[in-house]
């Protein structure tokens, strides 16, 4: 135990580490995911279908892969990327596949009825969507978007795997010198504990709040 | 005929035993007000050491428990190969999402299916397993096939500590003759077969499901 109190002040700046990069990932990925969650949703078919099958299969792909591929595949073609940057890029590609299909549920549960009536209204599809539409499918979208920031916080420890500097990272320097893989990685482990419950909560939270009509 | 000799009371008897007696309502009072008391401390320690398991590996990283169990537990005096320590990793943080699953599920279950099973006259643990469970199980079928394909996906994380499964072979390759794009191309191509094919079979499965309830 001796070990982790010298230690805590480097886990804890790998904390903001994980912190920033994944606020960095959320703003890239959630943006882009709403971007791509819409256009599955417009009546134009080719980029609902093309949208739908990318989501898809980025939604199949394990994040490590994912990673590995920006940052060890993409050189090849010339595309060289700094590990931070690559882990950013690769994590947003999963925020805005996963995003997209938060997006697309919450829509998609809105029943047919406040489509007809929008459109008995004399509202386009936009308006439809602007006013009628995503301002209730908002409330059936939080719970699970708050619950895949929560997979977000936990996911970028993968990054540790490319050499970003992160809480993962962190412990494992720190263990390399200390060599008490136990301790270090149950600090961390907390630390991770310590971000992830406050989310997890809310989430609960959220879906008992806003899950009835 | 002479009447059968009359049973006698004797209520002196009670008078000398009754401190005894009284000796053994209290005891009785004693032991189950014990067991009663440490049925309750128990109950809610088994009770929160569920809580805390399920809330405490949904929300640490799986790569972080990976590490703890391979590269920690060794310290501890507990030392496992990287196939087991990474099938026990991956255990573990499954089954902390689908006892979430079960959860919701069992409480998915309306009240009336208790009461009207209870009103067919069959006992709690009948009702449970004929009436409750089987719908329960329905419930949570698609999101423990979401678990499994989940499962599939973060099974990739065991590459790191050295378990030869598709991940690992793939660094292996590329790491060797440097064709990365090609080979973590083809392995995602692998991956995204192996789930979409998973997707489709479960999705098939939960169909048939629902058709044979109806």
């Amino acid at each position: 135990m001796s070990v982790l109190w010298p230690s805590l002040p480097y886990l804890l700046r790998g904390a903001a580490s994980t912190v920033v990069l994944a606020l960095a990932v959320l703003a890239v990925g959630s943006a882009l995911g709403l971007a791509l969650g819409l256009l599955r949703v417009v009546p134009w078919r080719v980029a609902a279908g093309a949208v739908g099958w990318a989501v898809e299969v980025v939604r199949a792909v394990p994040l490590l892969l994912l990673l590995f591929f920006v940052f060890f595949g993409l050189p090849a073609l010339g595309v060289r990327i700094p590990t931070f940057p690559a882990a950013v890029l690769a994590m947003s590609l999963w925020m805005a596949a996963n995003t997209a299909e938060v997006v697309r549920g919450g829509v998609q549960s809105i029943p047919r009825g406040q489509y007809e009536a929008a459109r008995s209204l004399g509202l386009g599809w936009l308006r439809t969507l602007r006013f009628v539409i995503l301002p209730q499918a908002m409330r059936r979208m939080l719970p699970p978007f708050v619950g895949l920031c929560t997979i977000l916080v936990k996911d970028t420890s993968l990054a540790a795997i490319i050499g970003v500097f992160e809480l993962t990272r962190a412990a494992q320097e720190t263990i390399e010198r200390t060599l008490r893989s136990f301790e270090i990685y149950g600090a961390a482990a907390v630390i991770y504990f310590a971000l992830c419950f406050p989310l997890t909560r809310l989430a609960a939270r959220l879906e008992l709040r806003l899950g009835r009509p | 005929m002479t009447p059968a000799p009359a049973y006698t009371f004797e209520w002196a008897a009670v008078w000398r035993g009754l401190p005894y007696l009284l000796q053994g309502a209290g005891l009785t009072i004693v032991i189950s007000a014990v067991a009663m008391a440490l049925a309750a401390a128990l109950g809610l320690a088994v009770r929160s050491a569920v809580d805390a398991y399920v809330e405490l590996f949904r929300n640490t990283p799986l790569l972080i428990q990976i590490f703890i169990v391979y590269f920690g537990l060794p310290q501890l005096g507990v030392r496992l190969s990287p196939f087991l320590s990474g099938l026990s990793a991956l255990v573990l943080y499954a089954a902390a999402y689908n006892a979430e699953i079960f959860r919701a599920g069992l409480e998915a279950v309306p009240r009336g299916q208790h009461e009207a099973a209870q009103s067919c006259g069959l006992s709690p643990a009948q009702a449970l397993r004929f009436v409750i469970v089987p719908q329960a199980l329905r419930i949570a079928f698609p999101a423990l096939g979401n678990n499994l394909v989940s499962l599939v996906k973060n099974s990739s994380l065991v590459s790191t500590i050295g378990m030869v499964e598709l991940m690992f072979v793939a660094n292996d390759i590329s790491f060797n003759n440097f064709r990365t794009f090609e080979i973590y191309g083809t392995t995602a191509v692998l991956y995204v077969m192996l789930v979409l094919a998973l997707t489709r079979v479960l999705h098939a499965a939960e169909m048939r499901m629902a058709r044979v309830a109806s």
